[in-house]
């Protein structure tokens, strides 16, 4: 459906690792990796991004949480967050 | 009988001489009872604890959800989990269309930024020199002026031992020799005093220690035989032994490796290599024996012939293995180096009967494939890299001639030569830890190189003592990767502690090295 061909064009993008989209409860719906590592990333970005849209709320409670993006030594990790799903991009930014 | 003197029942002792007197006492009798017990009320005793209330409180956690599961799910388990899930497509759809344009704006940004470039944190204290942590040694054995032949670190990386010999010894010995353990973990390491000390009646040359069960280590000796210890054992630490028979090496075995079994997870197989061109395989029987499970062996004329190599005078002469190492990623394919100076790759998986190879019980195979371009002088050691993929598996090689050669599998000649001492190198080894650098032992000391800063000189020169001290053998320890043990030919072991930058991946080091061998190979 549309739902695919939108994720493949992000996939497709340079450096793309691997796409996952997480709903509400944190539970992986579409991912191009295995489920293991699915899972894993699943849950744990879950949880950061609840504490990170908390922190920012916290801080100012008219603002919000519009994108995360963690820089590590081996790729990025990217993620857009809404309120009923979440989408994680994971890139390598090989310059 | 006899019966005690009981003032309630109102007997009098009897006088001695009546006590011992033959006489027959009436029975005793004893009105049963049941009939009147049947009718008998019987009532619950309590127990001694008090009746314990109970009362229904308040869990902590409020909402419970279910988490991953540590156990591995199947796959088919999964797949169900997946589409029970209600996918409601058209919010789905909404929401990716509206995070799409964001998401893809990021990543291009991410491409081009040079926002990150030459950025590194650091997490960890950063420990700018080498140190010695400890310096081992056995003063009986140094008395004798042996040497330190191998040393090996165990399964959980906190035993060092080293095996003291000969290598100089030339065609006969009889020095019997010892094998030393340290565990440097201990509170009270006392560095001239192992641990445990195994008397072995002939030059240990080589040892290696199990893979997983840290206190069996294997040794190869002079005389060709493989002895398994038990350093647990108090009594007698041996355990197997091949003993002297018609398949044992003719020559010293020079290197010992575990092999895992595949089809019996906990044994281990033990695999030799020597200077009489046999590579041989041993399992292990039960009366404490090795026996031979399968062999290989090199010999001259077998040897693909892509290579200028020296003609052998006598035709069908075998060719002395010094060193051996396994590829990472196809557990068939493994490199030998050979006296001649080259290495050659070799499978497991060979079919071809060895020429002029009587004698044993199991037949021997030709295991070469590929032979590379030659040393000049005959090959100490070879180290296949732990980190490279399948197409570009790269090793090194060291020799008498002071150089170490980087080689693909690939080609024949090698992608990098370095001529690192005027003296011969022992020893080379890959870092378990770093994919771009590696270390190689020399008669000066332990010189450790870094491809990412410079592919000609080393990254650092650990001197191993005052003075000529030729460095024979050592190893990285794979569980503390700051540590490097080195023997040498003193009989002392030095055990090192490496700065941060040879213990530390960098950002981007897999794909620098395969750049830099992608880059010589054009």
């Amino acid at each position: 459906a549309e739902v695919e061909e939108t994720l493949k064009r992000i996939q497709a993008h340079r450096g793309v690792i691997a796409t996952i989209v997480v709903n509400a409860e944190g539970i992986p719906i579409r991912t191009t990796l295995d489920n293991s590592t699915t899972v894993q990333y699943a849950g744990l970005l879950h949880q950061l991004t609840t504490k990170a849209r908390s922190t920012v709320r916290d801080i100012d409670p008219q603002n919000d949480l519009t994108f995360l993006r963690i820089r590590s030594k081996k790729h990025e990790i990217m993620v857009a967050p809404d309120k009923e799903y979440l989408l994680i991009v994971i890139q390598n930014p090989c310059e | 009988a006899r019966f005690h003197g009981n003032r309630r029942s109102g007997w009098r002792e009897p006088p001695l001489a009546a006590m011992f007197a033959g006489r027959t006492a009436p029975g005793a009798d004893v009105e049963s009872l049941w009939r009147s017990a049947r009718s008998a009320r019987c009532e619950a005793k309590s127990c001694q604890t008090g009746k314990i209330s109970t009362a229904e409180t308040a869990v902590q956690s409020h909402t419970s959800r279910d988490a991953g599961v540590q156990t591995d799910q199947s796959k088919d388990a999964v797949q169900d989990f997946q589409q029970e899930i209600q996918v409601d497509y058209t919010s789905l759809l909404s929401f990716l269309q509206r995070v799409e344009d964001a998401v893809i704006k990021e990543l291009n940004k991410n491409w081009k930024s040079r926002a990150f470039d030459g950025f590194e944190v650091n997490w960890t204290d950063q420990n700018e020199t080498v140190l010695c942590l400890h310096t081992l040694s056995y003063p009986e054995a140094q008395d004798q002026n042996l040497q330190v032949t191998s040393v090996s670190w165990n399964a959980t990386g906190s035993v060092v031992a080293c095996s003291y010999g000969r290598l100089d010894a030339g065609d006969w010995s009889t020095e019997k020799s010892y094998v030393c353990t340290w565990n440097l973990d201990r509170r009270g390491l006392n560095p001239q005093r192992p641990d445990v000390v195994v008397d072995v009646p002939s030059s240990v040359m080589c040892l290696a220690f199990h893979p997983s069960q840290p206190s069996l280590i294997a040794g190869g000796l002079f005389s060709g035989e493989l002895v398994v210890w038990d350093t647990g054992r108090t009594e007698d630490p041996v355990i197997w032994r091949t003993g002297l028979t018609d398949d044992t090496h003719t020559d010293p075995v020079y290197q010992v490796n575990w092999l895992p079994d595949a089809k019996h997870r906990n044994h281990a197989r033990l695999l030799s290599v020597s200077t009489d061109g046999k590579i041989l395989v041993w399992r292990e029987e039960r009366d404490g024996r090795l026996a031979l499970a399968e062999g290989f062996a090199v010999v001259a004329q077998q040897i693909p012939r892509n290579t200028q190599l020296k003609k052998f005078a006598w035709g069908e002469a075998a060719v002395g293995v010094t060193s051996l190492s396994f590829s990472h990623f196809d557990p068939r394919v493994f490199v030998v180096g050979v006296e001649g100076g080259y290495s050659l790759k070799c499978s497991t998986a060979a079919e071809t009967l060895a020429l002029h190879r009587t004698g044993s019980s199991v037949p021997l195979r030709a295991p070469a494939e590929l032979a590379f371009s030659p040393h000049g002088g005959l090959v100490y050691s070879v180290s296949c890299s732990p980190f490279h993929r399948q197409v570009l598996n790269l090793f090194l090689s060291c020799g008498t001639d002071g150089q170490v050669h980087l080689h693909s599998m690939l080609q024949t000649q090698p992608l990098v030569s370095l001529q690192l001492s005027k003296k011969y190198l022992f020893c080379v080894r890959w870092s378990p830890v770093r994919p771009l650098v590696f270390a190689a032992a020399s008669g000066e000391g332990v010189h450790l190189f870094d491809f990412e800063k410079s592919s000609q000189k080393p990254a650092a020169s650990i001197k191993q003592a005052v003075g000529e001290c030729p460095v024979y053998c050592f190893e990285f320890n794979v569980k503390q990767t700051r540590l490097l043990a080195a023997g040498d030919a003193t009989g002392t072991v030095k055990v090192w502690q490496l700065s941060s930058d040879f213990t530390e991946q960098g950002p981007r080091e897999m794909n620098h090295l395969e750049q830099l061998a992608s880059e010589i190979t054009d």
